[in-house]
């Protein structure tokens, strides 16, 4: 990861990623006297049990006697929970890992001094190049290191927040007068890679669902997860309230379960109820885009390590101005395979003039293939014309040929006469049940 | 299996040494505390080739020693080929009824629990993870029959043991999903402690730790909280908890709050206070060590981690710990092979038979 120039340089750089350290967990072999010893019904004895505990903390307390050199704490279990290996002991980060967009890169940086000669007038500067910006970190141009003796240190700590995705490299150069009283210039590159951890998908009717789904390499634990919406809108976040009946009171006081999100394409889902702010932003609603919001999240990793994003704004369906307006009013609560059915529909027509005849149908869609809820009888369903802002009720027969969950999908409208097609009804559901 | 003749020992002394317990067991247990486990196989070895090994249990102690030792080496194919050798453990054959001359007026099983331990533990070590975790889970559902058993029976001191057992295994469970990352598993299993009243201030701040790997930092400050509630409470003693360490639990887990929120240096003042309280403190010593590099002192966290191993060998020499220091080596020096092998060897003299020198680096 470094490129270090050949050459006899007294000076190099040294670089350790800084993230949090993490615990190590390894479940050992530690066993207590008792199973060891002993046969395991052995208490059942009166006299065992009697006899047995005196003798048993005697030995433990010899075993585990510090000044008595011994290694007895790597094999006896002192305290139950010495069984899970998870001592509480910090373990300093021992890769370089991935690195996040929206992450706080943090590097130790130590030059170090491998000669046998001092050097003197030290100039160092570290920087983080990608394609896009250079960001100076650190530079003491204004106040030179004034020596680093033989073997000897300069260390520092660099931070950076990562704004870009792709290729960063840190590089480190020191500009210095070795012991024979020549400038030198040492440059160093580290290179790391800014992945994406995240990616949101919205879907959105007067509700906005988003779905955040977790790229990464860790379990993410969501913060924070929120919606700002537009200033004409205001939002509701939505939560479905957990019931844990079984709780014993002391539990639920310990802790509530965190929201965390799977790593390698977990997902977890956020629904906000958006409202228009005041009826006189309704006028605002034009033609064309819609925007909603942004969505802001901040999330967590090992020890807290701290991660922010924001989305860009989100847009709601553009606003079209619909002349003709198709809706299902009922589907029968009951629907037997094979057996037809009958769906009452409304067609209102927003426009000042007449409009049809239309014809109504289901259409066929390359994405779903073979449909599983057809029309029963002719497949296209003619209707007659529609006067300016009427309506017209209608029923259409169809029938489902596999059971459980199916959708009704692609129920399309069009004016014969003007010779347009409107966008199709989205799909809806409908379970279909044997005789 | 014949009947060997009983022993010449009297009845009432059968629990005055540990050689009363078992052929040569202080000698045994001597080795294992020093961390001596080739001497312990080859102990083993010619206990069994001199027929030194007179009754059932005699036996049965032995190959646990044995399984333990290949296992503490990190020779697990060994370890559960050893265990292999026995029948179901739940044969007649490891009954002390099964030999009433031998152990007259005693029942019950003489198969000492460490093996079910071992045996459960071994598959994951071997890489097969889910065969291990189902005889974890087998052997939790047989934990718990035994202890239906024994309190129907009133027999109050078994019940107390199988209790002390059932929660070494579910901390165990705790530990295994926790390296596999499966939180909610964790979280859940701790609850059942909970549920069970194995509540104590170790388990609730391991239960914090656990909060903040996941990165639920209000979550482990609330378990902390609850922790210095109980010190408060109750007699440290209650807990089988010392005063000083639970003292020191509660200034290292103020110190984590601290180091999680970059405040190093109150993060370090915590560590002290408990290394002047008690300086054979090794979670404190290292914790310490982090804090100071992260105050870009590498100096300083070199020496306070090649001290600890200096004063206090026997409780510093932890893998974590040298990978740490080695850590700290390779960012100190450019040339850090050198320092890294002068470590190594003195760890080789001093470490015992189970060290996992690897952890050098070298």
């Amino acid at each position: 990861m470094s490129t270090a120039p050949q050459g006899t340089h007294s000076l190099a750089f040294r670089v350790m990623r800084l993230c949090k350290p993490s615990f190590p967990v390894d479940p050992p072999f530690r066993i207590d006297l008792a199973d060891l010893f002993v046969g395991e019904d052995i208490f059942d004895d009166p006299l065992a049990a009697a006899n047995l505990p005196p003798l048993l903390s005697t030995q433990l307390s010899k075993s585990m006697d510090s000044s008595d050199l011994t290694y007895g704490s790597r094999f006896i279990l002192q305290h139950p929970s010495d069984a899970m290996g998870f001592s509480g002991l910090l373990l300093l980060p021992q890769s370089f890992g991935t690195i996040y967009l929206g992450e706080t890169f943090c590097s130790y940086i130590s030059i170090n001094n491998n000669s046998n000669f001092e050097v003197r007038d030290i100039i160092i500067r570290a920087e983080i190049q990608t394609e896009r910006q250079r960001i100076l970190l650190l530079d003491t141009t204004k106040s030179p290191v004034e020596s680093i003796r033989a073997s000897g240190r300069y260390d520092f700590i660099v931070e950076h927040d990562v704004k870009e995705l792709g290729a960063h490299t840190l590089v480190c150069t020191a500009l210095y007068n070795d012991s024979d009283g020549e400038r030198k210039y040492l440059p160093q590159f580290f290179k790391f890679v800014a992945a994406n951890p995240l990616s949101v998908r919205t879907k959105e009717i007067t509700y906005l669902e988003a779905c955040i789904e977790n790229h990464t390499k860790t379990n993410l634990y969501m913060d924070q997860v929120e919606f700002e919406p537009a200033p004409h809108w205001s939002a509701t976040g939505l939560k479905a309230h957990e019931l844990h009946p079984a709780d014993n009171s002391s539990t639920v006081e310990v802790f509530k379960p965190p929201i965390l999100i799977r790593s390698g394409g977990g997902i977890h889902n956020h629904l906000y109820q958006l409202k228009l702010a005041s009826p006189e932003s309704a006028q605002m609603k034009v033609e064309g885009t819609n925007i909603l919001g942004k969505l802001q999240m901040t999330w967590r990793t090992n020890l807290g390590e701290l991660g922010r994003l924001q989305t860009q704004q989100i847009l709601g369906t553009p606003i079209s101005r619909k002349e003709i307006e198709l809706q299902i009013l009922e589907i029968p609560s009951q629907i037997n395979l094979d057996k037809s059915f009958s769906v009452h529909l409304n067609l209102t027509n927003h426009a000042d003039r007449e409009l049809g005849p239309f014809e109504v149908w289901l259409s066929q869609d390359s994405v779903h293939g073979k449909k599983n809820v057809m029309i029963n009888g002719l497949q296209t369903m003619v209707l007659p014309q529609v006067g300016a802002f009427g309506s017209s009720d209608f029923h259409l027969n169809l029938i489902a040929t596999k059971l459980g969950v199916q959708k009704i999908s692609g129920i399309t409208v069009s004016d014969t006469r003007e010779k347009k097609t409107f966008d199709p009804l989205p799909d809806v559901e409908i379970f279909v049940e044997s005789d | 299996m014949e009947e060997p003749s009983p022993s010449p020992d009297p009845p009432t002394n059968q629990f005055g040494s540990l050689n009363d317990l078992a052929h040569e067991l202080a000698s045994l247990e001597d080795l294992a505390t020093r961390g001596s486990w080739r001497s312990i196989l080859d102990k083993v070895s010619r206990a069994r080739s001199l027929n030194l090994l007179t009754s059932p249990h005699d036996h049965l102690i032995y190959l646990s020693y044995n399984v333990l030792a290949f296992s503490k080496l990190r020779r697990f194919s060994e370890a559960s080929n050893e265990i292999d050798t026995l029948d179901d453990f739940n044969s007649n054959y490891y009954k002390y009824e099964t030999y009433p001359r031998l152990y007259p007026n005693r029942s019950g099983s003489m198969i000492p629990f460490s093996l079910r331990f071992i045996h459960a533990q071994l598959p994951i070590k071997l890489g097969n993870r889910q065969e291990g975790l189902d005889r974890f889970y087998l052997l939790l559902k047989f934990i718990r029959e035994k202890i239906k058993e024994k309190e129907s029976n009133n027999l109050r001191d078994s019940v107390r043991i199988w209790k002390r057992r059932e929660n070494s295994i579910l901390n165990c469970l705790i530990g295994h999903h926790l390296g596999d990352k499966e939180f909610s598993l964790c979280l859940d299993l701790i609850k059942d402690l909970i549920n069970r009243d194995y509540l104590d201030p170790v388990l609730v701040s391991k239960l914090g730790y656990i909060q903040m790997q996941i990165g639920d930092i209000e979550g482990a400050k609330g378990s902390f909280n609850r922790v210095e509630t109980m010190l408060n409470e109750k007699r440290s003693y209650e807990y089988f908890l010392g005063e000083v360490q639970f003292r020191n639990l509660v200034n290292r887990n103020k110190a984590l709050v601290y180091l999680v929120g970059k405040d190093y240096v109150s993060a370090v003042r915590e560590y002290e206070e408990c290394i002047e309280r008690d300086h054979t403190d090794v979670v404190a010593l290292n914790n310490k060590a982090l804090c100071l590099m992260y105050l870009r002192d590498l100096s300083d966290s070199i020496k306070l981690l090649e001290k600890a191993l200096e004063r206090i060998p026997t409780i510093a020499l932890d893998e974590t710990l040298v990978i740490n220091l080695c850590s700290m080596y390779e960012l100190a020096y450019v040339n850090h092979s050198e320092i890294k092998r002068t470590l190594n060897n003195w760890i080789v003299h001093v470490a015992p038979d189970d060290f996992d020198a690897s952890c050098t680096r070298v």
